[in-house]
């Protein structure tokens, strides 16, 4: 019998992670790895695109990662795909295969794909965001009957910043997936377009009843892909977006990641625009 | 079980007697405040203190508490759970409402389970108010100067003794071999009655309005200019929260040995007031004025802790009102809401 | 980080006290010894290694002619910690930067004061880029351990963002304001335990303060409980002279936006 990995948190600690161990550390960018981890015999991560885990280093602390593999590809572990940005990504930079690692989870409630079936998907993440939009997107691809036109507009910064080039070059050469990508800086080597996230917008047409967009990215990114939505008229239920916070615990104890009177740890992070648009908060 | 008289005489005894079984903490002075902490005989507490400079929910969810324990150099980690058996002497019933939130945001949705541990272990017993302890408490305003159901034993002050109500099995487990606890006779539930219809005139309701309509207040007042009234003031110091018996934000962090092979996991308080608390990687704080984190703080006091518990958020201890070195009170800020939506020209610039 | 780095201590402009507070360390924690290698270290050895990976920096930057042998500690180590307030902040080296240098001089040296050089004292942040401070005055011994362990485990020190206030309360001490006298808690940065306020003593900043201190309000209490204008200055002067004049002269008192 498989335990899921959250049954482990009911006894005898909420706090208390389970050892995995990194199968394969692929780097991606110069910011960025790829992380392929696997749970003790037996026990299985369970998650749903949009969920995040707490990874601990111990002697050192924790940090939440999003899931970025689909759960139809579980292949018997799942992947975190980390950018270096301090203390606790720093050091999960300097693992190896073999390294134990500690992982709670998983957390918070994911994107509901089941209503999304039968839709458009318009997918929009924005730098580090791809990673758990990669999860919603090779799941919707794996299911890809279920689902009417696949659209993927991903900004980065610049070329070197792309993440998962491979699997962006492999989704458009699907045919069934249309791909465009932009970034904020060219360099000699980039022939695509040049512009922020919002400048791919123009490209596409939708039909705003029938389309579901998803959208993940920095703080700063939202308002203005948010306006370009709104502006092609999808309804605000049917614009999904996950809110980044601080967070200690996971479980909606600790308060630090509350945005007004929800906890991102637990209603999150992923939210409908509608769920979140009347909190001063959010946005 | 039938109330008990316990002769203040025979308190020392009592303490002694409980001493063998349990921790024995109650309020003990400290320039001219009182600190609960461990005591050995009842020469070192006062029942009758007016308040904590901590709540006793310190003894539920300690400042500072261990939640792992591992080795790095092996893959070895466990939870630690622990603490003594213990009874909280002289809980007063606005700390005893606050437990009681406190006992349902812990046992909602995922289980604390350390904060659980110490609850089971711990036999609370609470004390009836007779008089206001502090210029800042509201306690009658906000419902809590009777206890709430969550008692093990609760005490009155019948001047040369106490009426003792058992709340629980918990609480009648304290009485047994304290011979001089005697059971309550007729002159004593009279006693009791008086002393009971003398107290309430003593407390003034501080509240301008019914504390029922503070969640819709405070729905209408997001936008006030009041929060960055009270923001400008504010010195993020965060010792209201700190101070707070419903409070439970906390921070957890690691600490490893000098080999760096053997740490533990810790939580400690922490603070929605503080700069950092809603910064994440990169820089990107969510709340970066104080006049939004002051709004939180009482959003959560009086409204987000209601719809999501039912219960109020704040017990109206004082406590936060007492410590704050701007004079930042929960009163004065939801009068002054109160008195800005029905009365807008009669608003004091610097309220709060 | 190799397993046992080696460490080496400097002083300029400092009272030593910091480096024997150090000395204070090691015999609380032996384990030091056994993490470390001490390779130069004027308060407990003798001889004096030149081979260093850590440098551990005392005292404030107080004359030109300290600018060179600080560079060159720079040079030569991978890390610098900045121990202690006067490396830290420049510490109560500072108090004199208010006042006209030459007649600081001549009040200290009398008429010998043209035998020596001095200029603004600073911290030595404001001379070479350091990687790390333990604040201070003196230093936490605790800290230090806190700082050295980090160091060993190859992570940036850390120091705690939030005013002393915190520690305070989390000790339960009684607040001093309540006992009759005044303390610079809510603007302080924490790390020491709150050491001086639980024994007592109001807090006068040693550690430096805390980022975005609401200090004009922290004025307007301090005023309310009796202190006079040039007592409150006296306060803000002994520890927080450099900081408090680095923000006059960025031009906010009070950088934190208040909404
Ligand atoms: C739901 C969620 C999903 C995330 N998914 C990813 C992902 O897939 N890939 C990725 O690279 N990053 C992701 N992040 C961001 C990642 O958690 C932070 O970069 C990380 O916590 C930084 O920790 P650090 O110790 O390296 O940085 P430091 O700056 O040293 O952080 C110090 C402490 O601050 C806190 N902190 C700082 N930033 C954050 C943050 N953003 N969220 C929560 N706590 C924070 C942590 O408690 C941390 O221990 C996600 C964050 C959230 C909330
Ligand atoms: S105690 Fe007063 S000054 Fe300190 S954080 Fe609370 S409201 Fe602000
Ligand atoms: S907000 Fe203030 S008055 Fe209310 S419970 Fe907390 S400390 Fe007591
Ligand atoms: S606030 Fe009321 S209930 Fe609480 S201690 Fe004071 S008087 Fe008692
Ligand atoms: S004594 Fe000082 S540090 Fe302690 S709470 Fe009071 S002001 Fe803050
Ligand atoms: S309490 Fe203040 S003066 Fe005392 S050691 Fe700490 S920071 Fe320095
Ligand atoms: S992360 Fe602790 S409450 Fe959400």
């Amino acid at each position: 019998m498989v335990t899921a990995l959250k049954q482990t948190l009911i006894d005898p600690s909420i706090y208390l992670p389970t050892y995995g161990v990194v199968r394969n550390v692929r780097p991606m960018t110069g910011m960025e790895k790829l992380f392929d981890i696997a749970l003790p015999e037996g026990m299985s991560l369970g998650h749903k695109p949009g969920q995040f885990v707490e990874v601990s280093l111990f002697g050192v602390g924790e940090a939440p990662i999003s899931i970025c593999s689909s759960p139809s590809r579980s292949n018997g572990g799942f992947q975190l795909c980390v950018r270096r940005a301090g203390d606790l990504t720093g050091l999960l930079h300097t693992l190896t295969p073999g390294s134990p690692i500690g992982i709670r989870g998983p957390f918070g409630t994911g994107f509901p794909i089941e209503r999304f079936r039968g839709k458009d998907m318009l997918f929009a993440p924005g730098g580090l965001g791809l990673a758990p939009l990669r999860s919603l997107i090779n799941q919707v691809l794996d299911e890809r009957s279920d689902f009417g036109r696949v659209i993927i507009l991903y900004g980065a910064r610049s070329p070197a910043e792309l993440l998962f080039t491979d699997e962006l070059a492999a989704w458009k050469a699907r045919g069934d997936v249309e791909v465009h990508l932009t970034v904020d800086r060219g360099d000699e080597n980039w022939k695509g377009n040049v512009g922020v996230i919002t400048t791919l917008f123009p490209k596409v047409e939708v039909h705003p009843r029938n389309t579901v967009a998803v959208t993940v990215g920095p703080p700063v990114m939202y308002r203005f892909v948010l306006m370009e939505l709104l502006g092609k008229g999808l309804p605000d239920g049917s614009i999904w977006l996950s809110l980044e916070r601080r967070m200690k615990c996971g479980v909606g104890k600790c308060g630090h990641c509350q945005i007004n009177h929800l906890y991102a740890c637990q209603s999150g992070p992923s939210f409908s625009y509608a769920q979140i648009k009347h909190l001063g908060e959010a946005l | 079980m039938n109330p008990m008289i316990i002769p203040k005489a025979a308190l020392d005894d009592w303490v002694r007697l409980l001493r063998s079984s349990y921790r024995v903490v109650a309020p003990r002075p400290l320039h001219g405040q009182h600190v609960f902490g461990e005591v050995g005989s009842a020469s070192e507490f006062d029942l009758g203190y007016p308040t904590s400079v901590l709540p006793p929910k310190k003894y539920l969810f300690p400042a500072r508490e261990d939640l792992l324990k591992f080795r790095t150099d092996a893959q070895q980690v466990e939870a630690t759970i622990d603490g003594p058996r213990t009874v909280v002497l002289g809980v007063h019933t606005c700390d005893m409402h606050a437990m009681q939130l406190l006992d349902r945001v812990m046992a909602t949705g995922y289980s604390d389970q350390h904060y659980l541990a110490h609850r089971n272990k711990t036999t609370l017993v609470s004390v009836e108010c007779l008089k206001p302890c502090t210029a800042g408490s509201f306690c009658k305003s906000m419902g809590t100067l009777s206890t709430p159901e969550v008692f093990d034993l609760h005490l009155t002050d019948l001047g040369d003794a106490y009426a003792a109500e058992v709340g629980s099995d918990r609480g009648a487990a304290l009485l047994p071999g304290l011979k001089a606890a005697r059971p309550f006779a007729d002159k004593d539930t009279a006693r009791l009655n008086r002393v009971m219809s003398e107290k309430w005139p003593r407390f003034p309701l501080r509240l301008e309005f019914d504390v029922t309509e503070l969640p819709s207040l405070l729905s209408t007042s997001y936008d006030s200019e009041l929060w960055k009234e009270l923001g400008e003031r504010c010195l993020a110091c965060a010792m209201c929260t700190n101070v707070c018996p419903t409070c439970y934000c906390f921070n957890v962090m690691d600490e490893v040995d000098l080999t760096l092979k053997s740490g533990k996991r810790l939580r400690e308080w922490d603070s929605c007031q503080l700069d950092k608390f809603a910064t994440v990687a990169g820089g990107h704080n969510f709340r970066t004025a104080r006049a939004a984190r002051q709004r939180h703080r009482f959003f959560r006091k009086g409204k987000y802790q209601t719809d999501a518990f039912g219960l109020l958020g704040c017990v109206g201890c004082g406590r936060c009102a007492e410590a704050c070195l701007v004079h930042i009170t929960p009163v004065d800020t939801f009068n002054e809401l109160y008195r800005r939506q029905h009365q807008p020209a009669a608003a004091t610039p610097q309220g709060g | 980080m190799s397993a046992k780095p080696k460490i080496a201590f400097y002083e300029f402009t400092s009272c030593e006290g910091c480096q024997l507070t150090v000395v204070d360390s090691l015999q609380l924690y032996p384990e030091l010894l056994e993490a470390v290698d001490i390779v130069r270290f004027r308060e407990a050895m003798s001889e004096m290694g030149d081979d260093y990976a850590i440098a551990f920096i005392e005292g404030s930057c107080s004359r030109p002619s300290d600018e060179a042998p600080i560079k060159a500690i720079r040079e030569k180590a991978a890390l610098v910690v900045a121990l202690g307030a006067c490396a830290h902040l420049g510490g109560i080296n500072t108090i004199r930067n208010r006042h006209d240098l030459g007649e600081v001089r001549r009040f200290v040296y009398g008429d010998k004061a043209e035998w020596y050089d001095t200029y603004p004292a600073r911290p030595i942040s404001a001379v070479i880029k350091v990687d790390a401070a333990i604040p201070g005055c003196p230093i936490d011994r605790h800290e230090f351990v806190r700082t050295v362990k980090r160091l060993l485990q190859g992570r940036a020190p850390e120091l705690p963002d939030h005013p002393l206030c915190v520690e305070c309360k989390l000790k339960e001490n009684v607040c001093l304001y309540l006992r009759g006298t005044t303390c610079l808690g809510p603007i302080v940065r924490a790390g020491c335990d709150a050491i001086c306020p639980t024994y007592g003593d109001s807090c006068e900043g040693c550690r430096g303060l805390v980022p975005n201190p609401n200090i004009e309000h922290l004025k307007e209490v301090l005023t309310e409980h009796g202190l006079s204008v040039d007592q409150t200055l006296a306060k803000m002067t002994q520890f927080l002279t450099y900081q408090v004049m680095e923000m006059e002269a960025a031009g906010h008192g009070d950088p934190q936006p208040a909404h």
